[in-house]
């Protein structure tokens, strides 16, 4: 089973990110659950979600110990950095996390700087898809197919196919982005 | 494979799906997406959607559509559900069935917007003034609310009560892979208005209240005997029992595998209908049982009476009884895990 939290500012598509993760779960056949940080929130304020999958039931889908934590934010890496488990992985925007990451010995971190590279293929709100590239291929769970198809037929059905070219860029770009 | 689905927009579809044709409420957050979801929903399929002034009178709103036999349902959480307690008390009193979804947060008074369990002891009395109770449901996960919301249209109709389908907001704000049932119609239910006065409760001069009253805990005992639901594991040689239900339940049933598979002899209950209570469930645990632990998304502990009441009608009154109470959010397994510890070195006081 695994536990990823997704955490950024409200509006940079981190909801998204994590529903396309549990999308592409679900479409491999496994179980999958989505939970937001629900509550009063704003545009620009803080927002966060908890997504678990794997071949059995999903026990608690609220956080326990996220084997993955994506940060796009300072706020949300200092927050959420400490609940990590041991050998996890923290992946970091590199140009919106610029406070000090090497705070713990046992996870590993990485930075990418998804918002730019998404500006760089014309896809200015593409970072959150670059970011759920990266995080299907680091948690070691799903083929670059497998997640395009998961991503793709989920958008598709929300009625929004028409980004599917830029959509699958954006995500091959992340998937790519280590070996 | 289903797709993601919001825990709201299925319960909404799965009231729509088991044949209901008329909502009124009031929105209130967490449960507001499911009243957003009817109010085109309901139209698709010729029902009746209808934001009311405020709760109470959209429950007063609901009383007429049931007293028509339209199967019709409400949406609130915790404290709008309070402002429907007049209106759900005169439908007991009238016999009128009707479904209430309780997407329950934590707090008193206007509460919070966190996930909770704190309308236990409300919920499962009945809620205003009275004698009466409603059956409740308490589902743990999207699929298995689903499958219950059509099971409390039925109960309701069956026993001519209330149901409660007494979820959480985390249930109501979660995703995860749900299939839908197909749409089931249902024939109008004989109502309470045909035009005829003909129904015994039209009329408080005609009514005989003691034969009433008399016809009402028989109808209540017969759903005591025969609508108690849980799941329960791993008790027939357990220690310790540990008893959760909601989202709550489904965190304890991971912490009790886990613990299991760490060599401690752990059960399970996890109840299902909150009203009637499961007691029968209790009749299966290992007479040698040294505890049992009430598990709950609250600070008081509420269902930790009903465990206690439970074992004193199963003979079981001497165990112990504890509760492991967290409020604010969905209490993690490893923290149950870490607590249930605690009780078996003596650091936790039992409740009974």
């Amino acid at each position: 089973m695994k536990e990823i939290v997704f955490a950024g500012l409200g509006g940079q598509g981190i909801l998204t990110s994590g529903l396309v993760i549990s999308q592409i779960a679900v479409a491999k056949g496994m179980n999958a659950t989505w939970i937001p940080q629900y509550g009063a929130a704003m545009r620009g304020g803080t927002a966060n979600c908890t997504v678990k999958f794997g071949e059995g039931m999903v026990y608690n889908p609220a956080q326990e110990e996220p084997d993955i934590l994506l940060a796009m934010n300072n706020p949300s890496f200092q927050k959420f950095v400490g609940i990590v488990a041991p050998g996890g992985t923290v992946i970091v925007d590199s140009a919106l996390v610029n406070c000090d990451t090497a705070v713990r010995d046992d996870i590993t971190v990485i930075g990418i700087p998804s918002t730019e590279m998404a500006l760089e293929i014309g896809h200015a709100k593409g970072a959150n898809i670059i970011m759920a590239g990266l995080i299907a291929k680091v948690s070691g769970d799903f083929t670059e197919e497998e997640g395009l198809k998961g991503m793709n037929e989920m958008f598709k059905k929300k009625g929004k196919g028409k980004f599917e070219e830029i959509n699958s860029k954006a995500f091959k770009l992340g998937y790519n982005f280590v070996k | 494979m289903s797709d993601m689905v919001k825990g709201n927009h299925a319960f909404a579809e799965a009231a729509v799906r088991a044949g209901a044709r008329f909502y009124a409420g009031y929105p209130i957050t967490p449960s507001t997406e499911i009243m957003e979801y009817l109010s085109t929903r309901m139209e698709e399929v010729g029902g009746v959607f209808i934001q009311a002034e405020n709760e109470g009178a959209s429950m007063n709103i609901l009383t007429g559509a049931s007293a028509s036999g339209v199967r019709c349902f409400t949406a609130s959480s915790s404290v709008g559900m309070t402002l429907k307690q007049e209106a759900i008390s005169h439908m007991a009193d009238s016999d009128l069935p009707f479904l209430a979804f309780n997407v329950v947060r934590y707090g008193n008074g206007l509460g919070t917007l966190d996930t909770g369990q704190s309308d236990y002891h409300r919920d499962t009395r009945g809620g205003g003034s009275g004698d009466y109770r409603c059956i409740v449901l308490a589902p743990y996960s999207i699929p298995e609310a689903v499958e219950l919301i059509s099971v409390g249209f039925d109960l309701s109709d069956q026993y001519l009560v209330g149901t409660i389908i007494h979820t959480e907001a985390a249930l109501g704000q979660m995703m995860e892979p749900c299939d839908m049932p197909e749409m089931k119609t249902v024939e109008r239910r004989f109502g309470a208005i045909d035009g005829t006065y003909s129904h015994k409760r039209i009329s408080p001069l005609t009514r005989n209240r003691l034969e009433e009253a008399v016809e009402m805990k028989e109808r209540y005992e017969r759903i005591k005997a025969n609508e108690q639901r849980w799941e329960s594991e791993y008790v027939e040689d357990a220690d310790y029992v540990l008893v959760a239900y909601g989202l709550a339940g489904r965190s304890v049933i991971g912490a009790v595998k886990q613990l299991r598979e760490e060599g401690h002899k752990v059960g399970y209950i996890r109840p299902i209908t909150l009203w009637p209570y499961p007691e029968k469930a209790f009749e299966a645990v290992n007479p040698e049982v040294k505890g049992y632990i009430s598990v709950e998304e609250n600070a008081t502990g509420q269902m930790v009476d009903d465990i206690a009441l439970t074992l004193k009608k199963t003979s079981q009154a001497s165990k112990d009884v504890f509760a492991l109470t967290y409020a604010y959010g969905v209490p993690a397994m490893k923290k149950i895990k870490a607590d249930f510890i605690r009780i078996t070195k003596g650091e936790i006081k039992e409740v009974y």
